[in-house]
């Protein structure tokens, strides 16, 4: 099994500055949940209290957006997910 | 009609093909509406400025302070304290004389956005904050006027262009709450990246030249060095788009 979550330089700072995390699963949300087992503290960056995915979080599956399905979004061995934050600045 | 001085300074351009002088007096014809004088914008108005654009109409009611400087590049030293707005017209006169510069020192929100837009052929998201881009957003599909969505944080920035009614807009890209303003770390040379962008999205626009990056949210890493284009699709629930179309529009 092999699914790559790419990392946002913003949360490199809680993953030990590994860009791309090797993850398992078979939706989204297990692969999130294993992403946050390995490195707990993203976990405030990803979810709120209830564990719903936060609202400026986009989740990519191949390039495509996981919405609205998201955490149930099911994902197969070689698929690439990317977390894309909502960005404001200028 | 361009002059001959007119001809010489755009020369350059006016030789890549598609461009031509056609293109060039569209450009002259044009009107740009820019949100914000800060480091997307001081970016977007140098080169659309250089470019020969006919009117840009710059909105911002910020006050120049020491932290802007570092990526606010028409903003120098000596005009801490002034209007963006004023210290960026004042240099984007100098830059090309020909380019009608429209000053706006108003806040821009959902009451008055309607009035500032109007006239203008598009609309460059260069805001410091995300509510601003929402209220932009709506008002650029209420109008039918094409949208430049530029966004930067630290080392990263996102653009998409849209076009109202036809491709994904804000709304259809980020679903929910919008967090709100806040301070963010920036590096001068990522706005300054996303904003030549954007300026390049509004250039070929008005000239009808290439493809624009619509239904497509380019994402840049200036740490990896890496831009990646990430789907964005149409959300049928989108509330904003469908705000439009029930009004008709
Ligand atoms: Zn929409």
């Amino acid at each position: 099994m092999s699914i790559k979550m790419n990392i946002s330089p913003v949360f490199l700072q809680y993953t030990n500055n590994q860009r791309v995390v090797e993850v398992e699963g078979t939706n989204v949300g297990e692969a999130l949940d294993h992403l946050t087992n390995k490195f707990p503290s993203m976990k405030n960056w990803l979810f709120d209290k209830k564990s719903k995915l936060l609202d400026h979080i986009n989740i990519y599956v191949n390039g495509h957006s996981a919405y609205p399905e998201n955490l149930g979004k099911p994902i197969k061995d070689g698929d690439e997910i990317s977390i894309i934050f909502m960005v404001g600045g200028g | 009609m361009l002059t001959d001085y007119e001809k010489a300074k755009y020369n350059r351009q006016i030789m890549i093909p598609g461009f031509g002088e056609e293109g060039q007096k569209k450009l002259k014809r044009a009107c740009v509406f820019l949100a914000g004088a800060g480091g997307l914008g001081s970016a977007v108005a140098t080169y659309l400025v250089a470019a020969g654009i006919g009117t840009l109409r710059i909105a911002d009611h910020d006050i120049i302070e020491p932290s802007n400087l570092n990526r606010q590049v028409l903003h120098w030293d000596k005009d801490v304290g002034q209007k963006k707005v004023d210290s960026a017209s004042r240099k984007l006169r100098q830059l090309n004389e020909a380019v009608t510069i429209e000053p706006i020192a108003e806040t821009i929100a959902s009451d008055n956005v309607s009035r500032m837009v109007a006239g203008c052929d598009i609309i460059v998201d260069a805001m410091d904050n995300l509510p601003t881009r929402y209220i932009l957003n709506k008002a650029a599909l209420e109008k039918d006027i094409p949208f430049v969505y530029g966004a930067v944080y630290g080392f990263e920035g996102r653009v998409m262009t849209i076009i109202p009614g036809k491709t994904a807009c804000l709304n259809c890209l980020y679903h929910g709450a919008v967090p709100p303003r806040g301070v963010f770390p920036v590096i001068g040379v990522v706005p300054a990246l996303i904003g030549c962008i954007q300026a390049t999205e509004v250039i070929k626009y008005i000239v009808s030249l290439g493809e624009l990056l619509t239904n497509r949210l380019l994402v840049y890493d200036g740490l990896s060095m890496k831009f990646t284009e990430l789907h964005a699709d149409r959300d049928p629930n989108c509330e904003h788009c469908h705000q439009v179309e029930r009004s008709g529009n």
